[in-house]
């Protein structure tokens, strides 16, 4: 158990791209970052400036250097920053009307670029195009109440790598997920324009999306999308076809109350699933899906 | 967006029924105030003026207050209140100073009763006393507050704050001489009504102007105050000094603050600029609003409560000319759509997992607010189901280990920085990554090397200590180097003719043959047994002449004019290509059709996912007996590989694909390996392992794979003597034809690591131009130059 001394609700926690830092957000608008080292549990940086709950909060590659990404009810983005070992904001974006509900940055191939979804049911995409500029890309209306969750699709280049000299930067495809208030997953997709257009519709929930997160791609023949909701439901899409891009659903699981979160390990053959009943359930989706293990936070009795 | 939900409330007699629902009204609204039966509501503002019924459906224009041709200024209403005992009459506070009285018990079109022009400036605030009929009291720009009896023409009593503008005036509920006053610069004032001479408290509650208070309907002195520093907060008056229990951060300046009729905790508030909503919020958790209405298009001027008792109606007027009800049920509730919950993965496998404390824990474990240690008894109470949340919030994190006991991706890292990949004879690396798995507990994958060891080694070059693997416990020496001596022995006895003319005679070899095979599965059936006499025994007396032979067909002592002798290519660096040389495939011929074939290949197919010692054993027999060449496997290991991948253990397929080489590459096809490799170099560099990752990447057969160290690689380097760019590969200088490469210090040529100054060109041994560094920042070489290093 880590200490957190946030003075109300936790609503994320991440982990950076090592594994050495934990990073988490608060309705008490504070942003915290931990370093878990060795079991450790140090406090390197309290981070104010969000005047509402932090929702969500993204680590970027370390080759872009310290970089976290928070976003809250203050319908703001703000992107943080380590310089000589201080944390500071560097970038504050204001683009949306309404509560900013998640944020992801997408793989590092791409640059850096951010994907935030929102209550007004826009998401924008954040491109940092040197010098401190940010170009922003908005896509609006793209769940109507709300968007929940995003989540990129990890770097696949089409054809083979081998085409490309080495140097030039590959062609990707730039894909991600995102999770609504309108029921649906939508896959996105960046056209060779630049215009984000929707891809694909996915629909089997009956409620609320509450998370998607793509799995990362290691050593997995397909696309592999989990989906979770408030109707209890947590999904797993996969996308065997790339040509034809036709996603099925196989429900992985059926919970009593609402699923809030969805995390799969590094090789992907893991899902954790957090709901309602403040249980962590782990998952092996393949081969039969069977439950593995089931975490309960300890009781704060006696402490 | 359709959410119309209708609620009834019984109130004693009364009954209230309604739903979300709003008119639009000819002007904007500065103030509403809402009669004491709950049915009507008045809507004031600079040019409006009228009295609305609540009807179940809709609201319905019952009065227009604002009567004759040419309005005076004395219509102009910045504030407007209905008394609470006398539904007849109201009082509204003019924009030009005036304070007026309204008796709709007038039969004449114009209700206007009393008029009072004792304010010089514009009156901000007015207010009945809750339970005296006659006694209003006024707050104005102009600094003073005023206590009017409506049966006398003019004021009673005259308060002078002895500051800026009065914000707001409010009648104490439970004291019946009490009220408060809020000011301009920040303070609030506690008077007696009795006492006009001096106020009875003065604190500064805000920073910047307060812009409004209002009394807990039931807590004998709480008072709520709302500033534009956008705070709302929450004073306990009952002690001898104010003391600040709750703080709630709006995002904007707070105009109006109301307390929640029967939700002790709840207060309602609205701003006067930027945000149009109206929020509820539960001063405990000062930081998310428990309820929001987002129905008002501009800014909210007026909030009340419908009915004292009833928890579930709100109206307010707005700037944007609308009269709303609002239904508590209907309001959007940030904290519903917010996680209590987050979760993620670490790399090593551990989950970090926060969640939302219940109340019960909270109860019992932790310490609550300290602004509600005072009232311990809030926990016991029965929670009012209008809460849309109970209690405070608070978040344990937690961070479990996925594998208990073990480190989670500890045997990655493990496994990475211990597998050997290249550089020794396949068997030898088969073997090794085999232990390396066993160690860390991975049978399944130490079985999976040994398989591919078996496969892959072509039986003569089977080096001792095999089947101490695929046995598993690693038993004596002797036995198993016997065992292989068997196998050695009895392959080629089975498989070619020519094989067979070396050893003794047909009957003696297959005498081996079935001894052998008996041994084996002496073995299998004890397998814990270490080193079981009689299988031991017996092959030392029987093999022992064939010792020389054996001898012949190992590596070292092979000879080269042999035609029948395998070439170990694992002999030779795995990187480069060789052409694989299967036993031949005239054997696979000669055995095709034997029962052998499909015995042994449904056995390796069932036994790909989970093995066990024991049909690895009669696989591996099975194949010695048919001879199969290790292209037969391809399929079998390609899919093997899939497999791993698919676990997410790209990590094995990466590094048997490395390991055999040529052997697999051609079954697989090019894009799965590059992703593998890419995958598996990414995990690396996450775990920080470089040197793992770049060995990977050096004996990576992709070519987009190997390109990846082979960025930006290039040294430019100027030559020592001369100082001009050295143009030709090698460390000599074209121009001065010198070795460029020496030490500055020592003189020597340097080999290995060398570092030199970009300035000046000179350089030499780490060691040396450290240590130099540390006595003189000026070049060794004498150059005069002060040399820089990063």
């Amino acid at each position: 158990t880590v200490d957190t001394s946030h003075e109300d609700m936790i609503h994320d926690a991440q982990m950076d791209y090592y594994g050495t830092r934990l990073a988490t957000c608060s309705s008490d608008r504070s942003v915290k970052i931990f370093d878990v080292r060795n079991g450790g549990q140090i406090l390197i940086a309290d981070l104010r400036g969000h005047e509402g709950p932090v929702w969500q909060v993204a680590w970027a590659h370390p080759m872009y250097g310290n970089i976290l990404a928070s976003c809250s009810y203050d319908r703001k983005v703000i992107i943080w920053r380590e310089e000589n070992g201080t944390w500071e904001k560097s970038h504050e974006h204001a683009g949306h009307d309404s509560s900013v509900n998640s944020v992801c940055w997408a793989p590092h191939d791409y640059g850096l670029i951010l994907a935030c979804g929102s209550s007004d049911g826009a998401i924008s995409l954040l491109t940092y195009t040197g010098e401190g500029q940010w170009e922003v890309k908005k896509i609006n209306n793209a769940h109507t109440i709300g968007c929940n969750a995003v989540s990129w699709a990890p770097a696949v280049v089409p054809g083979s790598l081998i085409d490309h000299p080495s140097g030039q930067k590959p062609n990707y495809i730039k894909r991600f997920a995102s999770g609504g208030c309108d029921n649906l997953i939508k896959l996105w997709k960046e056209e060779e324009d630049g215009q984000w257009k929707e891809e694909q519709k996915l629909e089997a929930h009956s409620d609320w999306v509450r998370d998607v997160a793509w799995a990362p791609s290691i050593g997995l023949p397909t696309s592999t999308i989990a989906s979770c909701s408030q109707d209890g439901r947590v999904f797993i899409w996969t996308c065997d076809d790339a040509s034809s891009n036709t996603w099925s659903p196989k429900l992985l699981h059926k919970f009593n109350d609402v699923v809030w979160h969805v995390s799969w390990s590094i090789t992907a053959n893991i899902l954790a699933v957090s709901g309602g009943d403040n249980k962590v359930h782990t998952h092996s989706p393949w081969h039969g899906g069977h439950s593995l293990l089931v975490f309960t936070p300890p009781t704060r009795e006696g402490t | 967006m359709e959410k119309m939900s209708r609620v009834t409330t019984a109130l004693g007699g009364s009954v209230l029924t309604g739903r979300t629902m709003h008119c639009h009204l000819d002007a904007p609204a500065n103030a509403i105030s809402v009669c004491r039966d709950a049915a009507q509501v008045v809507v004031a503002g600079r040019s409006i003026f009228k009295i609305y019924a609540i009807e179940e459906e809709q609201f319905v224009e019952k009065l227009n207050l604002r009567v004759g041709r040419k309005p005076s200024l004395n219509l102009s209403c910045a504030d407007v209140v209905w008394h609470q005992m006398d539904e007849n009459l109201l009082a509204t506070a003019a924009t030009n100073g005036v304070v007026v009285t309204w008796n709709l018990g007038r039969p004449s079109r114009n209700k206007q009763d009393q008029l009072f022009t004792e304010h010089k400036r514009t009156v901000n605030k007015v207010c009945f006393h809750p339970t005296e009929a006659h006694v209003l009291l006024s707050g104005s720009q102009d600094g003073f507050m005023k206590c009017f009896d409506l049966r006398r023409k003019d004021s009673v009593s005259t308060f002078s704050g002895q500051s800026e503008s009065v914000r707001d005036v409010q009648f104490s509920i439970r004291d019946y001489f009490t009220f408060a006053s809020t000011f301009e610069n920040g303070n609030v004032q506690l008077w007696d009504i009795r006492r006009p001479d001096r106020c009875e408290r003065m604190f500064t509650a805000h920073n910047g102007p307060v812009f409004c208070c209002d009394w807990h309907p039931e807590d004998r002195g709480w008072l709520a105050t709302g500033g534009r520093d956008k705070m709302v907060k929450v004073w306990d008056m009952t002690t001898h000094r104010a003391k600040e229990m709750h703080c709630v951060q709006t995002i904007a300046s707070v105009a109006r603050v109301k307390w929640r009729p029967e939700c002790r905790h709840h207060l309602a508030t609205c701003s006067m600029m930027v945000d149009h909503n109206i929020y509820v919020w539960d001063v405990r958790r000062p930081f998310v609003p428990a309820a929001m209405f987002e129905e008002h298009r501009d800014v909210t001027t007026g909030i009340a409560w419908r009915h004292p008792h009833d928890p579930s109606f709100l109206l307010s007027g707005s700037k944007d000319s609308s009269l709303c009800q609002h239904l508590f049920r209907d309001a959007s509730q940030p904290v519903e759509r917010a996680n209590p919950e987050g979760l993620c993965y670490g790399l090593f496998g551990d989950l970090a997992f926060a969640a939302k404390e219940s109340l019960v824990a909270a109860e019992s474990g932790r310490k609550p607010y300290t602004g509600d240690r005072r009232h311990p008894i809030f926990f016991k109470r029965k929670l009012d189901p209008a809460e849309p949340f109970a209690g405070l919030a608070s978040s344990a994190l937690s961070v479990f280990e996925t594998e208990p006991g073990g480190g989670g991706m500890r045997w990655f890292v493990d496994t990475a920085e211990r597998y050997a990949l290249a550089g020794r004879p396949l068997a030898e690396l088969c073997d090794h990554n085999a232990k390396v798995a066993r160690e860390l507990g991975r049978n399944q994958v130490a079985q999976t090397w040994t398989m591919l060891r078996i496969i892959y080694c072509s039986p003569g070059l089977v080096p001792t200590a095999n089947l101490n693997h695929s046995v598993g416990k690693g038993g004596s020496c002797g036995l198993p180097l016997m065992n292989s001596f068997n196998l050695k022995d009895m392959a080629p006895g089975l498989g070619s003719e020519t094989r067979l003319d070396r050893s003794k005679g047909d009957a003696r070899s297959d005498t081996v043959l079935l001894d052998s095979s008996a041994t084996l599965i002496t073995n299998e059936d004890n397998e814990e047994t270490e080193g079981s006499d009689v299988p031991a025994d017996y092959l030392l007396g029987d093999v022992e002449g064939e010792e020389d032979e054996l001898y012949l067909l190992d590596p070292e002592h092979a000879h080269p004019e042999d035609p029948e002798c395998v070439l170990p290519q694992e002999a030779f660096p795995l990187r480069h290509e060789i052409v694989d040389t299967p036993p031949g495939p005239e054997h696979l011929q000669d055995k095709a059709d034997s029962p052998h074939v499909s015995g042994s290949e449904a056995d390796v197919a069932s036994l790909a996912p989970v093995d066990s010692s024991f049909s690895l054993l009669s696989v591996s027999h099975a194949l010695y007996d048919s001879r199969l060449p290790p292209d037969f496997f391809g399929v079998l290991v390609r899919d093997m590989l899939h497999f791993y991948a698919e676990q997410g253990d790209v990590q094995m397929a990466v590094s048997v694909l490395i390991v055999l080489g040529e052997r697999v590459r051609k079954d697989i096809d090019e894009q799965t390996q590059e992703h593998w490799y890419t995958s598996y170099i990414d995990l690396l560099q996450r775990f920080r392992l470089w040197n793992v990752s770049n060995e990977v990447v050096k004996l990576s057969t992709s070519r987009a794979v190997s390109c990846l160290n082979q960025a930006s690689t290039t040294l430019h380097v100027n030559c020592s003597h001369c100082k001009r760019p050295m143009s030709s590969r090698g460390w000599v200088c074209d121009r001065c034809h010198r070795c460029a490469s020496m030490c500055a210090v020592c003189h020597h040529v340097v080999k290995g690591l060398f570092v030199w100054c970009q300035g000046c060109s000179h350089g030499g041994h780490l060691q040396h131009i450290m240590k130099w560094l540390e006595g003189s920042s000026h070049c060794p070489a004498g150059c005069g130059h002060l040399c820089e290093y990063s």
